[in-house]
């Protein structure tokens, strides 16, 4: 789902993109930040705190050394105050002290001793101490500090030693809890985070504006160009600005524009000249029919005639037929340019449709048929009469190139589908002239004499019903062994041919070819 | 003689069929205009009029019209177009019947001639309580007469006679027009509709001219 969207959409695609790419660069810069701003923070605590605390280390020392010369209770009282001075201190700032004597020393003295009632001695580690005890200095290190109620504080140790005198060496320890620093850490990071999911907010939300006034004249182009592509050759974009996109309009609008006076020209010159084609046809009709009426009155008189003028009459009259024949041809061919040619459509019988066109059109020499059709009705839905006509073509055809042998019409059918083949034993034609045979006025043969009263348009006009059908019509020939053109129909109107029940190639052509 | 007017204004076309009517035992009057052809019908009333689509003045549509709102003469349309447009409307303007150019001379003096044909018989016929008197050429309804043309009259008459039987609209067209071949059957659908505009007291539900989907028209069932 997610992919597919990300595949259809630019502007998704894009956003997507920013938004990832913001995400990480915000998540850089943050850390980077809050790493900085925390250490900086805590190191600055502790530094200030280690040099505070050696300063009071140092200060105590130098009291605790005067004040042994003023007798055991003025050092008393020194140590004392230094240990209860620490503590209120401590309790301001929430720093802890611990002193602790570093064993085995002169044990005639008191030994002093404080750490604070809930702390756990744990929290300061025993190598530390290790370390504070080899060391002159004040040394100092990060730890947990841990309370015996359970709480537990992020914090840091700050360790030294004390010189007691005619007490002995002591260990002090100042404990700092660092929850407050870590806390303002804390918000310092939260106020980051914030601050960087607002940012990526406020940059996928510009982006997204700003693509959509990148996109919309896009995508309205893609969209005038669909319905263009429909035929809808009057829908223009709309243009509300003067930039960029605007130019993209206004070219879009000028080729649409361009392209729409060019259709509107061509369909113009082309119904200019099936109009001119309808025009001549129905013109010439008038003085056809006076024509023929004239050429009928001289045959009737042709008793009274010399005989090549009785002759002529008759000439005449044929002549007249053929040419009200090419007449009507060259309507129905411009009404099939005009796309004007409509289909009257009823149920019928083929096979009757086959008989009767044949017996149409030699009554008296139905002999020189072999009609093979499946003995029971052939229902199919079409226009009889295109149909009728179709078949008259191509059956009338046959009888002009049979040169008198015998023609073959077949009727098969599957279950969707019906064929008719006509078959002729005569002339044929060579396999290279099969895609021209439909053209209109072709002649496989220029120079052969026109035997046939043919317009040269029936074979066009054949196509053009078959193709109103949905349906196929094929030929086959070679020169010699006749022709085969076979006609396949949907027996369902509005249905298309899937399968062909008679193939195109004669069966009997290899058996001719052997012979 | 029957008399002819025939409406034309190709002068050639119009002078070689007034010579084959004439030939074939008419009186031919010519007019060349539509306009022209109203004064020429009230003063000398025709039994046919063979009339023209494409004419000056009024075109022919209009012609046959205006013919039908006074006259129940028979009137062959002459049409340059076989296009159904043109066809269909000379038949709602009330022609008979139509020949497309170019025609058969013999053709056209075939089909004026069945126009003209009055087969008077002896007889009437009913369809539930229209009466058709076939003597007289009328039909009644409710005692008042029914103004129909011959073509109506020829058709409602066919139906009558056989009462029960359905005629496909081929049987019509051949007994009721005299066409040898298959034709234009949507002559039959025209008239039967015009037929039943003028019998039935509503054309939707006809009582009297009934159509029998997919295979053509009968006669309504006689009431006794």
């Amino acid at each position: 789902m997610l992919g597919i969207k990300f595949k259809q959409s630019l502007s998704f695609k894009i956003i997507f993109i920013i938004i990832i790419t913001c995400i990480a660069i915000t998540s850089i810069i943050g850390l980077t930040v809050y790493q900085r701003v925390s250490s900086t923070i805590i190191n600055e605590k502790i530094a200030i705190s280690k040099v505070e605390s050696s300063n009071a280390l140092n200060v105590a020392q130098s009291h605790f050394n005067i004040a042994r010369f003023q007798g055991d209770t003025g050092l008393n009282k020194a140590v004392e105050d230094f240990i209860a001075s620490s503590r209120e201190d401590g309790s301001i700032s929430g720093r802890e002290t611990v002193i602790l004597p570093i064993s085995n020393s002169n044990k005639k003295l008191n030994i002093f001793q404080t750490v604070p009632s809930l702390l756990v001695l744990n929290s300061i580690p025993r190598e530390f101490r290790d370390q504070v005890r080899n060391s002159k200095d004040v040394l100092e290190k990060k730890v947990t500090i841990y309370y015996s109620n359970g709480k537990k504080y992020p914090g840091f140790l700050i360790g030294g030693t004390l010189n007691i005198p005619k007490s002995g060496a002591y260990e002090i320890y100042y404990l700092f809890k660092l929850n407050a620093q870590y806390q303002s850490i804390a918000t310092i990071a939260w106020t980051l985070t914030l601050a960087g999911f607002l940012l990526v907010l406020l940059i996928a939300l510009s982006t997204r504006f700003l693509l959509r006034r990148v996109i919309a004249p896009v995508q309205q182009a893609a969209e005038v160009a669909e319905r263009f592509t429909q035929g809808d050759l009057s829908s223009r974009m709309v243009i509300s600005s003067e930039d960029e996109m605007a130019s993209l309009g206004n070219s879009f609008n000028e080729m649409a524009s361009s392209i729409q006076q060019q259709i509107d020209r061509l369909e113009n010159l082309s119904m200019l000249q099936q109009r001119f084609v309808s025009d001549v046809s129905h013109e010439l009709r008038t003085p056809l029919t006076t024509l023929r009426m004239a050429a009928e009155v001289i045959y009737e008189g042709k008793a009274s005639f010399d005989p090549n003028v009785a002759r002529s009459s008759e000439l005449l009259i044929n002549q007249i037929d053929r040419f009200e024949l090419l007449l009507s041809d060259l309507l129905e061919v411009s009404r099939f340019d005009a796309e004007a040619a409509s289909l009257g459509i009823v149920s019928f019988d083929l096979n009757y449709l086959v008989r009767k066109t044949v017996d149409y059109l030699h009554p008296s020499k139905s002999s020189l048929f072999d009609i093979s059709a499946p003995p029971e009705a052939v229902n199919i839905e079409g226009d009889a009469r295109r149909i009728e006509r179709i078949l008259r073509n191509l059956i009338s055809n046959a009888i002009d190139h049979s040169k008198g042998n015998r023609i073959e019409i077949q009727i098969k059918e599957s279950e969707n589908e019906v064929s008719v083949g006509v078959r002729d034993h005569g002339l044929g034609f060579e396999e290279k002239d099969a895609p021209y045979l439909f053209d209109r006025f072709w002649r496989a043969d220029p120079s052969r004499a026109r035997t046939s009263g043919g317009t040269g348009l029936g074979l066009s006009i054949a196509l053009e019903d078959t193709k109103l059908h949905q349906g196929q019509l094929l030929a086959w020939g070679r020169p010699n062994q006749g022709a085969h053109f076979v006609l396949t129909l949907p027996k369902q109107h509005g249905n298309s041919v899937q399968s062909f029940p008679i193939n195109l190639e004669p069966t009997d052509s290899n058996f001719k070819n052997i012979k | 003689m029957p008399l002819v007017m025939v409406v034309d204004d190709d002068q050639d076309l119009a002078e070689m069929l007034s010579i084959v009517l004439t030939g074939a035992g008419m009186e031919v009057d010519l007019v060349n205009r539509g306009d022209l052809v109203m004064d020429l019908f009230n003063t000398n009333p025709p039994d046919l009029v063979l009339l023209d689509v494409m004419l000056p003045g009024i075109d022919g549509i209009e012609v046959c019209k205006i013919i039908r709102e006074k006259s129940m003469v028979p009137i062959v349309m002459l049409t340059a177009k076989g296009d159904t447009q043109d066809v269909v409307l000379g038949l709602e303007a009330g022609a008979d019947d139509y020949m497309i150019k170019p025609f058969k001379p013999q053709e056209l003096v075939a089909r004026i001639n069945t126009r003209l044909r009055r087969n008077t018989k002896v007889g009437t016929l009913t369809i539930a309580d229209l009466v058709i008197d076939q003597m007289e050429h009328k039909v009644l309804k409710n005692n008042k007469e029914i103004a129909l043309t011959r073509l109506e009259f020829d058709l409602l008459a066919a139906l009558a006679k056989e009462p029960g039987r359905v005629f496909t609209r081929e049987i019509l067209l051949s007994e009721v027009w005299g066409y040898q071949h298959a034709a234009d059957t949507r002559l039959v659908n025209v008239h039967v509709q015009r037929l039943r505009s003028k019998i039935e007291s509503d054309a939707d539900n006809p009582e009297y001219v009934l159509t029998v989907r997919g295979v053509g028209y009968k006669a309504g069932s006689t009431k006794i």
